[in-house]
């Protein structure tokens, strides 16, 4: 490993309590902020005011915010989440790791789909350049990127339960395979993910189509060309290298793209993933639930983004490590 | 979701000053570009004269012809109150123009590029605190943020606007819906300006060793001139590129927070909104134009920007000069 | 050609990576063998999720509940559960009477005040550990009351008991009105006679729960216990998967006639459209909306035969904030609910899901006045009305509030602002809240106008009237105050003969709809979709347990 490779790791590694630190007060602070508590949303229409108020006070929600912050950080520290309000009672761990845990398959396989559909796609679209085949699948692409999940998820959910009859609307279910509970090879698991993948890879393979064109307009794959190398080594050795740097990078965007779509897909299919918990619990002002899911999920994505970013110093040692890597 | 997360696609730095009228003629030459031009003037358009454009008004409802199949009247049938689909798609072009306009206003679009210019040319600890701040704000589950943000602060920030409109008499305030397209957009763009500011930071620190920067700076041209006369000016076709993705993200950003129960309110419809109402399987099944008249203005709009963004990339790429 | 192999490896790998997930599926299905079910991996029945479906299974699209623990539940998804798993002294009957459930039968004192149950020496908890005695019932009831349980519906239900306020306030170590006489027997005090009181002893806050169990769990922490509850209800607690699934099991032992005849009743809890469920034969019982209503109704659908209607006990109505001008003025209350064309809205637009209302209390509810007159659609009288209130000028401009979040209001709304628009020229708009803060403005007055719906908690007139509309109750959110009004309903709550009592409601809301506090638009309908293999199973206009007299035969 690169020296400069080591200490950028080390620093970023520092950033990331200060990161967190930043965004858990930003959203502790902002949940106080809400005219209306959980208690008062729980309590209904029937309860007192002074039930709701006694409630509040026993449960430190009138302390000051700092307060509760403290108090709260200290117990995440040792590794107490809290206590879900969503469902009453309930450690917050119990409540979001089953729910992550199926969110996360469902994106896994979007995700190789996604690169194992997207990128040979765009390479070939690039290579067919000129050919009739070329405006069609630029067409193509450009129609499933540019379709929104929300209006291509109740058209699919309508094609294939409705017409075709062959999928059920929503939902989840796993079953056992070799000792774990897996959701992959259910039913249930084709519409999130054919709506989740098909603008991926519509926008993957728009993109490695224009990285690979350019790379293809260089000096060098021009000489090498007229050289007369093979096309195939062409492609493999100039090509496909130069192309696939920016790739790494996507990655990132498309991670962070299926954390927005999951929402919206799980919302639309009644997935009980964690996309649907997080707007359930925004909704019914779940405090401690809505804290643990930023704070897992900034803490995924942090770590998600150095691991790219490493991956791409050993792809491309001549990148800068001291300042922030594009 | 968020408008800036459109991945920005690199463009080579044009060191030279780009003639962009000649760009500007590739690209008129284009059908395919003028096609995606058209599309977008026309559904603008029709948005902004929205009043004398739309054969009903938003809220014209005719109970006695609810869900009407498309006919002359309706020529894209009604909903269900009776309401022209037509009419609404409409109305709701005008609300994406307003929620662009939003966009720009909160500062979604420049506080990427300010931020990204002044980390590229100051350089040293204020590139490394821009940068930071951008890892933070970048590492943040944005649309997460968007919803707690709304859901706490907009009561809040509606109050505030009914005060004001208490003490001016503006009754219009609350009821357009401006301080919640603000609101969200304001919050989209304090989470949304990292990528942009990235990109334009990574070209700055290209152009900044050009010879004519460096000629620039050693005949005592100012900070600001610099800036704005000699690096701005090359950042242009990057940026208009980036800007063309942005509307279209807007538009579909848009329908995603309307969905999510933030953004825009009723009774002004949206794209967003009409979805909403039609996305329902039984919806669906029953009253597909429901969903189908928004998702084809929404559908075309986007590939439009998108189109528009890719034909821009083409004719102002260097290998056409 | 070097480009078409570069091509053909290009498709090999996006091929290859379907195979390989695809081949990883195959070969883990086949390994996948059975589960504790019994159940072969991949096929059809596993695929739902729900383990094998068993012949006497019953399948259910339920609400997500917020808690199971009965002493907290105060929302409607949470009690459809609760009433299933958990029971208590008394419970409703299908025909809404009040039946001994545990307790075997109980006497009121002469005062009214003092009811002394005597409890059933064979009622034993889910795990048969021991029989439920007056004890258990002294603990849940008075845990319910207990501010360190921070059940915020404890004191509603359970606030009539002698001694409850003191225990609320810390400064009792009990409820004194909750008295153990021997372990068969309790005998619970009341400050003052009520007709309702054994109506609210049916409610889940009411329920026994168990000691051992339970602890010092709270509602907002512990509630771990409520996975695997030990109730008394009809039915057992099979598997609670947050979020996703319910599975119950039939309570052989349980000391109702009938016992539950079904085996199993599982409720999914998510999942996409219950209706399209109900078609593919994933659920057995859905209900049914408008949208999907036309279609089911044609004589020619498949599904016409499976068609149920019953009553539901609630009313959806506008109210006024009859504190503040203009809405203090009858008149112009009466103008704006004699121009909504209820006929219209009930039978055209919501296509005969419900019925229009004639007054506050809905049929099926005792003390409903079947001979009420229709509210006219009469708008010659509204303006009439309206002129006599000053002019549309008077409230041109207002605002009704709704709760919302973003999404369209309610289509009836907006036939109501229509109706007002053409009729009497004046506009209205609307304004949506979140549910917790448009609660909390109804409850600070600080509204013009409202919509909203109430349903019954228990089948009473009291629980409308009184509740709603008695100038001295916390629910009575339109502010009304009429000194007749409520000197009626002060007799009818201390009046112990039913037929008197029933027939003073029905004079206080003949004055309240003289009034007209709130415009009342319509009573809901139960509308559902029942397989036809589904046997007894009635339809509750509110939540009571039903599914022990439900029977399946294939």
């Amino acid at each position: 490993m690169p020296a400069g490779l080591a200490t950028y790791i080390i620093r970023r590694l520092l950033l990331l309590p200060v990161i967190l630190f930043i965004v858990s007060f930003a959203t502790f602070s902002l949940g106080r902020f809400a005219p209306v508590d959980y208690v008062e949303i729980q309590a209904g229409p029937r309860a007192q005011p002074e039930t709701i108020e006694r409630i509040r006070e026993e449960r430190g929600l009138n302390d000051p915010v700092p307060v509760q912050y403290v108090r709260y950080m200290g117990n995440a520290l040792t590794g107490d989440l809290g206590i879900s309000t969503r469902y009453q009672g309930f450690p917050v761990a119990d409540v979001i790791f089953p729910r992550m845990w199926i969110t996360m398959q469902y994106n896994a396989v979007v995700l190789v789909l996604t690169f194992g559909i997207g990128l040979p796609l765009g390479t070939w679209a690039a290579l067919r350049r000129g050919t009739w085949q070329d405006p069609l699948s630029i067409g193509v692409f450009l129609f499933f990127a540019s379709v929104p999940v929300l209006i291509s998820v109740p058209l699919l959910q309508w094609l294939f339960t409705v017409k075709l009859g062959v999928l059920p609307s929503g939902g989840w279910s796993e079953a056992e395979y070799l000792g774990v509970e897996l959701g992959i090879f259910s039913k249930h698991i084709v519409l999130p993910v054919l709506a989740l993948t098909l603008p991926g890879v519509a926008g993957i393979a728009r993109y490695m189509r224009g990285q690979v064109m350019e790379v293809l307009d260089q000096d060098f794959v021009r000489t090498a060309n007229a050289k007369g190398l093979k096309a195939s080594t062409v492609v493999t050795r100039h090509v496909a290298r130069n192309a696939l740097l920016p790739i790494v990078t996507i990655l990132g965007f498309e991670l962070a793209a299926l954390i927005g779509g999951s929402i919206f897909v799980e919302t639309l299919l009644g997935i009980p993933g964690i996309g649907l918990l997080a707007f359930e619990s925004i909704k019914s002002r779940d405090y401690d639930t809505i804290m643990a899911i930023v704070l897992v999920g900034s803490t995924t994505f942090v770590l998600a983004m150095l691991l790219i970013d490493i991956a791409y110093g050993f792809i491309d040692p001549r990148i800068r490590v001291e300042g922030s890597i594009e | 979701m968020s408008f800036a997360d459109a991945a920005p696609v690199p463009i080579e730095a044009d060191t030279r000053q780009s003639p962009n009228f000649r760009a500007l003629r590739r690209l008129m030459r284009r059908p395919v570009a003028v096609v995606a031009i058209l599309i977008i003037v026309v559904i603008y358009g029709a948005g902004i004269l929205a009043p004398w454009v739309a054969p009903y008004g938003f809220n014209d409802a005719d109970f006695q012809n609810r869900y009407a199949e498309p006919s002359l009247e309706h020529p894209l049938g009604t909903d269900s109150l009776g309401r022209d689909l037509l009419s609404r798609a409409i109305w709701s072009a005008q609300t994406t123009v307003i929620v662009s306009v939003a966009a720009v206003l909160t500062g979604g679009l420049f506080l990427g590029v300010t931020a990204g210019l002044a980390a590229g040319y100051a350089g040293g600890r204020t590139d490394s605190i821009i940068m930071r701040a951008a890892d933070t704000f970048a590492s943040v589950p944005t649309i997460l943020l968007v919803l707690i943000i709304t859901a706490t602060l907009l009561p809040r920030v509606i109050d505030l606007a009914r005060d004001v409109e208490d003490l001016t008499g503006a009754d219009w305030i609350v009821s357009s819906g401006a301080p919640s397209y603000f609101l969200v957009f304001g919050a989209l763009a304090i989470f949304g300006w990292t990528g942009i500011a990235r990109v334009v930071r990574s070209q700055v620190l290209a152009l900044r060793q050009e010879p004519y920067v460096t000629a620039a700076r050693a005949s005592g041209a100012g900070t600001m001139r610099i800036l704005f006369v000699h690096l701005l000016p090359n950042l242009t076709n990057l940026l208009l590129v980036a800007f063309t993705l942005s509307f279209g993200a807007l538009a579909t950003a848009e329908v995603g927070l309307t969905f999510l129960g933030i953004g825009v309110q009723p009774p002004h419809p949206s794209f967003g909104l009409m979805i909403s109402e039609g996305v329902g399987l039984s919806n669906v099944r029953e009253h597909p134009m429901l969903i189908i008249v928004p998702g084809m203005f929404i559908v075309l709009l986007v590939m439009s920007f998108n189109l528009l963004g890719d034909q821009l990339t083409d004719v102002l790429s260097p290998r056409h000069r | 050609m070097e480009t078409r192999r570069l091509v053909l490896t290009l498709t090999g790998i996006a091929v290859a990576t379907i195979v390989v997930l695809g081949g990883l599926g195959a070969i883990l299905l086949a390994s996948g063998g059975g589960d504790d079910d019994g159940t072969t991996a991949g096929d059809d029945a596993e695929d739902d999720g729900l383990g094998e479906r068993i012949d006497n299974e019953l399948r259910l699209f339920g609400p997500d509940p917020i808690t199971l623990d009965p002493a907290c539940a105060s929302d409607a998804g949470s009690a459809e559960y609760i009433v299933e798993i958990f029971s208590g002294l008394v419970s409703f009957d299908l025909d809404l009477n009040v039946i001994p459930d545990i307790a075997e039968d109980w006497e009121v004192s002469d005062d009214g005040t003092v009811y002394t149950f005597n409890l059933r020496s064979n009622v034993l908890f889910h795990d048969n550990s021991r029989p439920v005695t007056a004890g258990d019932f002294k603990f849940s009831l008075e845990r319910a009351l207990n501010p360190d349980t921070q059940s915020t519906v404890g004191e509603v239900y359970l606030g009539d008991l002698a001694g409850s306020a003191e225990f609320i306030a810390g400064n009792a170590d009990e409820v004194t009105g909750i008295r153990v006489i021997d372990p068969q027997t309790l005998e619970l005090t009341i400050t003052e006679p009520s007709a309702v009181f054994i109506d609210k002893l049916t409610y889940p806050t009411a329920y026994v729960v168990d000691q051992r169990e339970v602890g010092d769990a709270t509602c907002f922490e512990g509630g771990g216990w409520t996975l695997t509850p030990n109730g008394t209800g009809p039915f057992k607690m099979e598997e609670w998967d947050l979020g996703r699934k319910i599975v119950l099991t039939a309570n052989t032992r349980f000391h109702l006639e009938p016992a539950p005849s079904l085996d199993r009743v599982t409720y999914i809890l998510s999942g996409g459209s219950s209706f399209v469920m109900y078609e593919n034969d994933e659920i057995d019982i859905t209900g049914i909306g408008s949208v999907n209503i036309e279609s089911v109704r044609d004589p020619n659908s498949d599904l016409n035969a499976d068609l149920r209607e019953g009553p539901s006990l609630n009313v959806f109505y506008i109210g006024f904030n009859t504190r503040e001008a203009p809405f203090d003025d009858a008149n112009l209350r009466n103008a704006l609910s004699l121009s909504i064309d209820r006929e219209f809205l009930a039978r055209e637009f919501l296509l005969d899901l419900v019925v229009p209302a004639k007054g506050i209390l809905p049929p099926g509810m005792d003390g409903y006045n079947e001979s009420l007159p229709d509210i006219p659609f009469d708008p010659d009288t509204a303006r009439d009305l309206l002129e006599e209130a000053g002019g549309a000028g008077v409230i041109d401009g207002a605002t009704i509030l709704t709760s919302g979040q973003g999404a369209t209001p309610s289509d009836i709304l907006q036939v109501v602002l229509a109706m007002w628009e053409q009729e009497l020229g004046i506009t209205v708009t609307i304004e949506q809240e979140d549910f917790g803060l448009f609660l909390r403005d109804l409850d600070d007055g600080r509204f013009e106008m409202f919509s909203l719906g109430w349903i019954a908690d228990y089948p009473d007139p009291q629980n409308f009237l009184d509740i709603k509309l008695h100038s001295e109750s916390s629910n009575n959110e339109a502010g009304y105050s009429n000194p007749a009004v409520d000197a009626l309903l002060d007799e009818a709550d201390r009046e112990t003969d039913e037929a008197t009592r029933l027939e003073l409601y029905q004079r206080a809301e003949e004055l309240i709809i003289e009034d007209m506090p709130w415009a009342p638009l319509y009573h809901g309908k139960a509308n559902y979709l029942v397989k036809p293999y589904v046997e007894g199973f009635v339809i509750p206009p509110f939540v009571i347990p039903n599914l022990r007299y439900v029977t399946i035969n294939r």
